[in-house]
């Protein structure tokens, strides 16, 4: 193995930004990291090059070990995005630099300089300086200076990022010959996964600091394993579905699952179909390929040989549409499908079938309890309730500050009486509770956090205690505060209003909803002497619509008040809700403790549940 | 860029009404600026050539002009590396008390040199702090040519940081990264990657810091305590023949202080000029 990562993590903070990479990259391969901005991907590169040290891991090149080795001892040739070329000198010298600082012989350093100014398609431009160089050129300049020294692995940092497409295409296909021709060991980290797939001999997919999967490209596009990488590399449907009898259900239509696919009778499934394995007939097809339904075309994009189709169709019963993600409002199911260019279609009444697709191994939903030990176990009790009955995975947190109090607070977590947790993981920090919540929050991406009011430290002034407040300072999770818990769930009362932070309660709140299988009111409060406006009455509209796409059964409730507290306390109050669902602004918009006075309040002063949604998708 | 553009009049040159402006300006200027300095050499030649070259033959004004050129350069000197390491330092490293530093590095440029020149004396003069404990080994830094050149760095200090630290800014730190993987030492990456960076902005500090140190005044004339052949530079003569009367003498020198600043001057704005060309 040319390059073995071995548990390779570097964090600031509190904050992983790599977190336990693992990899092994063959001796000649050309391995590219894909990830957003922000991954982790490029401090895997910079830590691989020394130019940062890591935390934690070994990194071994060539079967020597180079963690503790300064950049210098590493043989890693570096190609910066910006290209980094020195301005003050020509590109003959910029080749020559590695060889110069380390010696190597005038004569020698010029016949290699010249064979590389060849090889990046440069010759003859060695007097020149960067100030006269195409953006294009400067990076083979950079390319070539890279290679110059004879490295061990050549590390590439997102190098065509500032180049334009045509420019782009030509130098991916300069670098692929070059690196093939010299064989050398090669790790490319970009965003772009249209070049991952052009170039890569296998793909890492990097997610906030985690390698989620590794494969060949034809592999990774047509068998991922994760949710995130089916829908960052290419384009694809993602439904949501029921696991009954062998067979993923998807309304009316089922597909089979494969044996090797561990998914539970009963549970969550999901299927991703690529636009290219979309059938598209004017007349039902005889063959037994599957249906999917009957629809229209609401858009297309000619794109030279094929055609990009949109197509609308009806929702499926039972059914969640994850990607394309659903406009706000949009009740139907969306689906891509490619075409050759030719092809006639009209407009309507198209029958829509597969020939391929791909049912993913969707990772449960993740549930974090924070218990604090003593005190009534509702928080715990409404996390076993949400396990079996959306058969989630849960992590119970517990946190002290004092190190002995830590073993007899892991004991009582271990001996829940009475409730029955032992398919949770425990998990026990030191601090201040509201800090370890947000750091486990951040370490592990939970998709909800359930924290209790705390009664033991609630003062008259503050009735929800530190705890609370902090968690919803410091996390962008969606929170559930529960006081005591409900004996059964039976409705949900979402409290909406306009604007794009309205749209989020009733995403996030309508997921819950349909895991636990509970209708759920839509409650407007208008205050003031006038009914609901129009823009209001429009949103509740396609709020509605956004639950029966998730197939969540709602009905619209507008309640005059004085203002938004008291009409969303009233109503929940006197309808028989179990769960109330609140916004509240995301951590950027919101300083410790500077929450939204509306949240606060419905926060203190509801009896039920209160889930506190951010206001940006979580 | 500005060079391949023929010499096409812009519309702004070409404006009839930028004459009443630029007239304004220019009568503006004319008793502030333009005046005096033609007056300095109006009255260096008034009693002839000759009379001006025996001004500055003698002994007193030759030393005085000497030392200035002497003191100024080894400023310049010390400067470029005291500066550019200063520079280094404040651009690269990210630490606590970093703004602090940052201004105290800069205070000279807003500190009245007078008071600069007191401070000194207070601290390395023969009753002051550094001093009393250097008087124990014989050693009397101030009303030496050190002393001066101890104030003359003291003045001059924030102009050779403040040239070098905006290009060591603006050079992306990917390009000391570079290098390092490259196999380059952290000297051989300053030597052949920063420093040739940084030519421009060590020849325009440089040029800064002569200046000012050839015009010094304030704090000269207290650290130096003005001995004639000893530690009087070119401004101090000038004010001590004025105060005596000999007003040819002072101006002789006057008008070369004033020819020696007006040449730097020239050769700053051509690498200014010519940068701003470049870029």
């Amino acid at each position: 193995m040319a390059i073995v990562l071995d548990r390779l993590s570097k964090s600031f903070g509190a904050q992983n930004i790599v977190d336990q990479v693992s990899l092994e990259i063959a001796r000649g391969e050309l391995f590219v990291l894909l990830g957003a901005s922000g991954s982790g991907k490029s401090t895997i590169l910079r830590l691989i090059a020394g130019l940062t040290q890591p935390t934690g891991g070994r990194i071994i090149l060539n079967g020597r070990d180079v963690t503790a080795l300064p950049p210098q001892q590493r043989g890693t040739g570096f190609v910066f995005q910006n290209y980094s070329i020195f301005r003050h000198m020509s590109v003959a010298d910029n080749i020559e630099f590695g060889m110069m600082v380390q010696k190597v012989p005038k004569p020698e350093r010029e016949d290699k300089r010249d064979e590389l100014l060849d090889l990046v398609g440069l010759t003859g431009l060695g007097d020149r300086y960067a100030n006269q160089l195409s953006g294009g050129q400067q990076q083979r300049v950079a390319l070539a200076r890279a290679l110059a020294y004879e490295p061990n692995v050549l590390l590439l940092d997102e190098p065509f990022g500032a180049l334009d497409v045509k420019i782009r295409e030509r130098l991916r296909r300069t670098l692929k010959e070059i690196q093939g021709r010299l064989g050398i060991t090669t790790i490319l980290v970009t965003h772009d996964q249209e070049e991952a797939l052009n170039v890569a001999d296998r793909i890492g997919i990097i997610e906030h600091g985690h390698l989620l999967e590794v494969d060949r490209p034809e592999a990774l596009y047509a068998r991922p394993r994760s949710l995130f990488a089916a829908t960052f590399l290419g384009t694809g449907t993602v439904l949501v579905g029921r696991a009954l009898g062998g067979r993923a259900q998807f309304g009316d239509f089922s597909l089979p699952i494969p044996e090797e696919m561990p998914i539970t009778e009963g549970s969550r499934a999901l299927v991703l179909f690529r636009p290219e394995q979309v059938v598209l007939s004017s007349e039902k097809p005889d063959s037994d390929l599957p249906v999917i339904g009957r629809g229209t075309i609401i858009g297309q994009n000619f794109a030279g040989a094929a055609r990009r189709l949109q197509l609308r169709l009806p929702r499926l019963k039972s059914t969640r549409q994850i990607a394309p993600p659903l406009p706000f409002g949009e009740e139907g199911l969306l689906v891509e499908a490619v075409v050759p260019a030719e092809v006639g279609l009209d407009g309507k009444d198209i029958w829509v079938g597969l020939r391929g697709w791909h049912i993913l191994n969707h990772p449960k939903p993740r549930l974090l309890l924070y218990d604090a030990g003593a005190g009534p176990a509702a928080t715990l009790n409404i996390g076993k309730h949400l396990m079996d009955r959306v058969n989630a995975s849960a992590t119970v947190l517990g946190v002290t500050d004092e190190s002995e109090a830590g073993l007899d607070l892991i004991a009582a977590l271990r001996s829940q009486k009475e409730v029955d947790l032992s398919r949770a993981v425990k998990c026990l920090r030191y601090g201040r509770p509201a800090e370890q919540i947000a750091c486990e929050y951040a370490e592990a991406l939970y998709e909800m956090v359930v924290v209790a009011v705390d009664y033991q430290h609630k003062t008259e002034r503050d009735r929800l205690g530190e705890t609370v407040h902090g968690v919803l300072a410091m996390t962008n999770a969606a929170v559930l505060v529960v006081k005591k818990e409900p004996e059964k769930y039976r409705r949900m009362l979402i409290c909406t209003a306009t604007g794009e932070a309205g749209k989020n309660n009733v995403r996030v709140g309508g997921r819950l909803a349909r895991r636990l299988g509970i209708p759920s009111t839509l409650l407007h409060v208008a205050s003031g002497s006038d009914s609901a406006t129009r823009s209001a009455l429009n949103h509740l509209h396609l709020a509605s619509a956004t639950l029966r796409a998730m197939d969540v059964s709602n009905n619209i409730h507008i309640r005059p008040a004085k203002n938004p507290v008291a009409g969303i306390l009233a109503e929940a109050r006197e309808g028989e809700y179990d769960l109330v669902v609140v916004g509240s602004h995301g951590p950027g918009s919101r300083p410790p403790f500077a929450l939204e006075e509306t949240t606060l309040r419905v926060l203190a002063e509801a009896a039920q549940p209160v889930l506190v949604v951010p206001a940006e998708e979580v | 860029m500005s060079q391949d553009v023929p010499d096409v009049p812009t519309a702004q040159t070409r404006h009839p009404s930028a004459i009443a402006p630029v007239g304004l300006l220019v009568l503006v200027l004319l008793p502030l600026l333009l005046m005096p300095l033609a007056a300095i050499f109006i009255f260096a030649f008034e009693g002839g050539f000759s009379t001006f070259i025996t001004a500055l033959k003698s002994p007193d004004a030759i030393f005085a002009l000497r030392f200035s050129l002497f003191i100024a350069f080894s400023t310049a000197a010390v400067n470029a590396v005291l500066g550019t390491f200063a520079a280094y330092v404040l651009s690269k490293y990210r630490f606590p008390g970093e703004k602090p530093l940052g201004i105290v590095v800069n205070l000279p440029v807003a500190i009245p040199t007078v008071v600069v020149g007191t401070s000194l004396l207070l601290l390395w003069g023969p009753i002051g702090l550094l001093g009393i404990f250097l008087g124990k080994f014989g050693l009397e830094p101030m009303f030496t040519p050190f002393g001066v050149l101890l104030a003359h760095l003291f003045v001059t200090f924030p102009y050779m940081l403040g040239s070098v630290k905006p290009v060591l800014d603006e050079l992306e730190a990917t390009y000391e990264e570079a290098a390092y993987t490259m196999g380059a030492s952290r000297w051989q990456t300053f030597r052949y990657v920063i420093l040739p960076a940084l030519r421009g902005g060590l020849f325009t500090g440089t040029l800064l810091t002569f200046a000012h140190s050839l015009g010094e005044f304030g704090a000269t004339v207290l650290v130096s305590g003005n001995l004639r052949l000893r530690t009087q530079t070119a401004p101090l003569y000038i004010f001590a023949q004025f105060e005596a009367g000999n007003v040819a003498n002072a101006n002789a020198v006057a008008a070369v202080l004033a020819v020696l600043s007006f040449v730097i001057f020239f050769f700053l704005l051509q690498y200014t000029g010519g940068q701003g060309r470049r870029a």
